[in-house]
């Protein structure tokens, strides 16, 4: 008997372990799962290891903190948040304020170098060497290869030549590394100062230069243009009395005859270099693959050139950098239609090499393939492509073209009216610093007015709206074009209510100026009644403007605009300004017509207003207008006039009448 | 013979104390207070020698160069703005002359400081800060802080704002390696070319006893000015044997 039951009690016990394991694996008790994770988790959290000390960087602490600060919409620049008068409310304002700042910095900075028995004592500790003053003038005077070094640490073009020359004449041995640098130098400015030095003024000489500065950036630009390698300068003299020259001495040459527009010679040179069978460094080949579409006519020509150019690279065993491939597309972009299909087979080098393209790689593809003005694409496909590709990176600068790629982007967008993708290339500009990437003021105007073009025409106003607010004018300040875009929005969507707030915003901004935009304001203005409290708002704007005129001299009113006026002030019953309003017509020799006259009517019949009336009717034969004689009868119609009204009116009514009119009125 | 050096003593005890007072307003009228009984002693050893007055005047020369190194650098903190416009000689027509336009101050068009220059220079030079304006990748970004977080950011870059969280010892890196005895036990350097007995090793030890309790200078400073006095007196030390002073 007791034999089964043990046998039951063993396989109970064997089983019984089985099964209780089985149940301890099983069990889904809430609790117990819990516990389970809560089993895990410190097992987790055992892996990880806590350092035992961590350094940061020296910024660790305010970058924590800079983190916590977003950008404010409301609030000027940072550079501005000083004085308030000073805050710029419009682009000019905004060049010149930041202007006056660097100028100050750099007057402080001529102060500080040019005076420094003022600046002797140094209290800082530790030490400060970027406050203290520099050495900006010569020290030392004799003939020496220290004095060239100096001469050249200063970038004194003319004194570095002829200390060199010095040094030749006196037959002192100059090292290799100087003379790297001192033809570095002379290619680098093209034989020319720099920096030139103030000069003892006479007077002409002054006068000439206040010339010059009124007229400003435009002869600066023009000034740096015209800086041409010019035949036998001092580069390429002392570059052929070096006895022994090597690849760093014709790479200066070349890049400086590349950079100034020599660039045929620059090819000539290197065939030069690869005679005396020496190899070329990379940047040499990035400059003459720059220079290559200026050296061939045919396009298929230039393509062979670069193609042979890579070859030869890869002969002399030179590993491309990003310089050489943004350098390649840079050149495709001048090379016409069939040549285009090898740039997308340099984005496949760039990958198989292992360097990322930049954006600036990107910025030449796009703009090759989407040429502004022409419809060679249909849509936006590959722009949709190379967004997705970059969606959430976070980018550097790693070419100084890399600041066109977000003002193409956003071009294309505009171009083709893809507002979705607008909002992508936006979010992209937005991660990290990337914002950084849109340069100055300059560029960053450009590409916020084409973004807030595209969302003008293709969005919902309240949308607009929103972005206005965003944008304007924390990161833009608008200009007369996109005002106008935002006019017509607001009146596609007939919002025509909104007016009042961007007339503040244009009084603001200093877009009050143009006498057309005014026009247009006020035209939209008077399209359509609307209810009470709009057109009182409406007529505050009318006398705001008719302000805005009356201070700024260049400012003339239209007929149009004037009527326009006039019929706000009507429609708000402020008839008193309406007449002083139609006094105006007469100061400014334009003409009222008979539309605006016979709404005053009305108005004035609703007010009662005879005298009013009698004198509108006078103000219209001072014009001459032939709507005189119906607006004496429609007033002696509609008012209980005195005696001398009717006399007065009757007269006018003959006398305005044309003689070819064959209506009579017959005096009462 | 005792009482001569007795006597002797008395009137050097005596012409002491009026060279104390004559010190003291000779000092006062400096306008550089140098401790007294450091004058004093100074005096004091300074009589022994023929012509008291110069020796006397050399010594505190170097008395007060020492002290005006330490004022300077105590002062560094506590100085005022008002005080270092004062000394300066500001002439009246510096500022209209620097706006004439003789072209002295660049007005810069494109708001960048300096002009871009791109090419070789970028190659030659991968420094990529604000300090490099003519680095063609900073200038083609905008480098404008958003707030005064980020213009700390960059000042702290640039070397011009202390690092946080501050340490206090930022700078003094080659000072924290220096021990702290070698800066208050200074006696050792007095042990060879210095008399172990007289007015002269009084007057050193007083000297070693104000090193030892100044914190401005730095160990190599100490040294130099010991080594200075050791000079002075070794080059004086005929007058000092002639004087029968000079106990070895």
């Amino acid at each position: 008997m007791a034999a089964p039951y043990t046998h039951v009690g063993h396989s109970v016990q064997r089983n019984g372990r089985f099964l209780l394991r089985h149940l301890q694996a099983h069990r889904t008790f809430g609790w117990t799962s819990a516990v389970r994770q809560q089993a895990a988790e410190p097992k987790k959290e055992q892996e990880i290891i806590i350092p035992k000390k961590k350094t940061w960087s020296k910024v660790a602490v305010l970058e924590a903190l800079a983190s916590t600060v977003n950008r404010d919409p409301t609030a000027y620049p940072y550079q501005f948040q000083d004085d308030p008068y000073l805050s710029p409310r419009n682009n000019m304002e905004f060049k010149l304020f930041s202007l006056s700042q660097e100028s100050g910095r750099a007057a402080a900075k001529y102060f500080v170098n040019n005076h420094p028995k003022f600046f002797t004592k140094d209290f800082a500790e530790p030490h400060i060497p970027c406050l203290m003053p520099e050495t900006v003038t010569l020290c030392l005077e004799e003939v020496s290869e220290e004095a060239l070094k100096e001469r050249i640490q200063l970038r004194k073009v003319t004194a570095a030549v002829d200390m060199f020359d010095q040094l030749q004449q006196t037959g002192t041995a100059v090292s290799m590394k100087t003379i790297h640098n001192l033809l570095d130098l002379i290619c680098l400015y093209c034989d020319k100062e720099p920096f030139p030095e103030e000069e003892p003024q006479t007077e002409e000489t002054v006068s000439g230069q206040e010339q010059k500065r009124r007229t400003g950036q435009v002869h600066r630009a023009s000034n740096y243009l015209k800086l041409t390698w010019k035949e036998n300068n001092n580069a390429e003299r002392i570059f052929n009395t070096l006895p022994e020259r090597d690849t760093r001495c014709y790479s200066a040459l070349i890049r400086g005859m590349v950079k100034h527009g020599a660039h045929a010679k620059a090819f000539s040179l290197y065939t030069d270099l690869l005679n005396n069978r020496m190899t070329a460094d990379v940047h040499i080949f990035n400059a003459l693959i720059l220079a290559a579409p200026d050296v061939r006519e045919v396009h298929m020509e230039k393509w062979d050139l670069i193609t042979e150019l890579l070859k030869q690279m890869n002969e002399q065993k030179i590993r491309p950098n990003l310089q050489t491939f943004n350098n390649v597309l840079k050149a495709l972009r001048r090379s016409g239609l069939y040549v285009r299909t090898q740039a997308v087979q340099v984005l496949n080098e760039m990958k198989a090499v292992g360097i990322a393209p930049s954006l600036a790689s990107y910025e030449h593809i796009l703009a090759m393939f989407y040429k502004p003005g022409s419809s060679a694409q249909n849509n936006t496909v590959m722009l949709q492509e190379v967004i997705s590709e970059l969606q959430g990176t976070s980018f550097t600068c790693r070419d100084p073209h890399d600041s066109m790629f977000f003002l193409t982007a956003m071009r294309i967008c505009f171009d083709y009216k893809d507002l979705e993708l607008g909002y992508r290339v936006h979010s992209l500009l937005e991660v990290g610093e990337n914002w950084r990437l849109l340069g100055d003021n300059y560029h960053q105007g450009i590409y916020y007015g084409r973004f807030f073009h595209l969302l003008c025409t293709m969005e919902h106003l309240e949308e607009v709206l929103k972005w206005y607010r965003l944008l304007v004018p924390s990161r833009y300040y608008l200009n007369h074009q996109s005002l106008r875009t935002l006019l017509q929005a607001l009146d596609t969507e007939s919002r025509l209510d909104l007016l009042p707030t961007i007339w503040k915003d244009m009084k603001t901004m200093a877009l009050d100026n143009n006498s057309d935009l005014l026009d247009e304001l006020l035209r939209l203005m008077t399209r359509e009644e609307h209810s009470a409290e709009v057109q009182d708002s409406f007529a505050d704007c009318v006398l705001d403007i008719n302000k805005a005129f009356d201070s700024k001299p260049n400012l003339e009113w239209s007929t149009s605009g004037l009527t326009d006026a006039t019929t706000l002030l009507l429609r708000a019953s402020r008839t008193q300004k309406a007449w002083e309003m139609l006094q105006l017509f007469k100061s400014k020799n334009r003409v009222p017509c008979e539309v605006l006259l016979n709404s005053f009517l009305t108005a004035c019949h609703a007010e009662a207003n005879k005298q009013r009336a009698v004198e509108l009717v006078q103000l219209s034969a001072a014009f001459y207008l032939p709507s005189t004689a119906r607006l004496a009868q429609r007033v002696q119609a509609e008012f209980d006039l005195t005696e001398e009204q009717r006399d007065l009116l009757s007269e006018l009514g003959t006398s305005g009448e044309p003689e070819t009119d064959v209506r009579e009125s017959s005096p009462l | 013979m005792p009482t001569n050096q007795q006597a002797s003593k008395r009137a050097v005890m005596e012409s002491t104390t009026s060279m104390f007072q004559r010190a003291t307003e000779k000092a006062s009228t400096d306008s550089e207070e140098l401790n007294p009984a450091l004058v004093a002693a100074a005096s004091a050893a300074a009589s022994t020698l023929p012509n008291p007055h110069q020796a006397e005047s050399e010594l505190l020369r170097q008395l007060r160069k020492r002290k005006a190194m330490s004022d300077a650098q105590k002062k560094a903190n506590a100085e005022s703005l008002g005080v270092i416009i004062a000394d300066m000689k500001v002439g009246k027509r510096a500022g209209r002359q620097s706006s004439s336009p003789a072209g002295q101050i660049l007005f810069d068009d494109d708001g960048r400081g300096f002009t871009a220059d791109k090419g070789i220079t970028a190659e030659l030079a991968s420094v990529h800060r604000r300090c490099d304006p003519l680095n063609p990748l900073t200038l083609s970004t905008n480098q404008m802080p958003l707030s005064g977080f980020e213009e700390m950011i960059q000042w702290t870059k640039e070397d011009k704002l202390w690092a946080y969280p501050i340490n206090n010892e930022a700078g003094l890196e080659e000072e924290a390696s220096v021990p702290f005895h070698e800066h208050i036990f200074l006696e050792k350097h007095l042990e060879e070319g210095f008399p172990d007995k007289g007015p002269v090793r009084h007057f050193m030890e007083l000297v070693v006893g104000g090193l030892s309790r100044n914190p401005y200078l730095s160990v190599q400073h100490k040294k130099e000015h010991i080594a200075w006095f050791r000079e002075y007196f070794h080059q004086k030390e005929d007058v000092l044997k002639e004087a029968d002073n000079f106990l070895n």
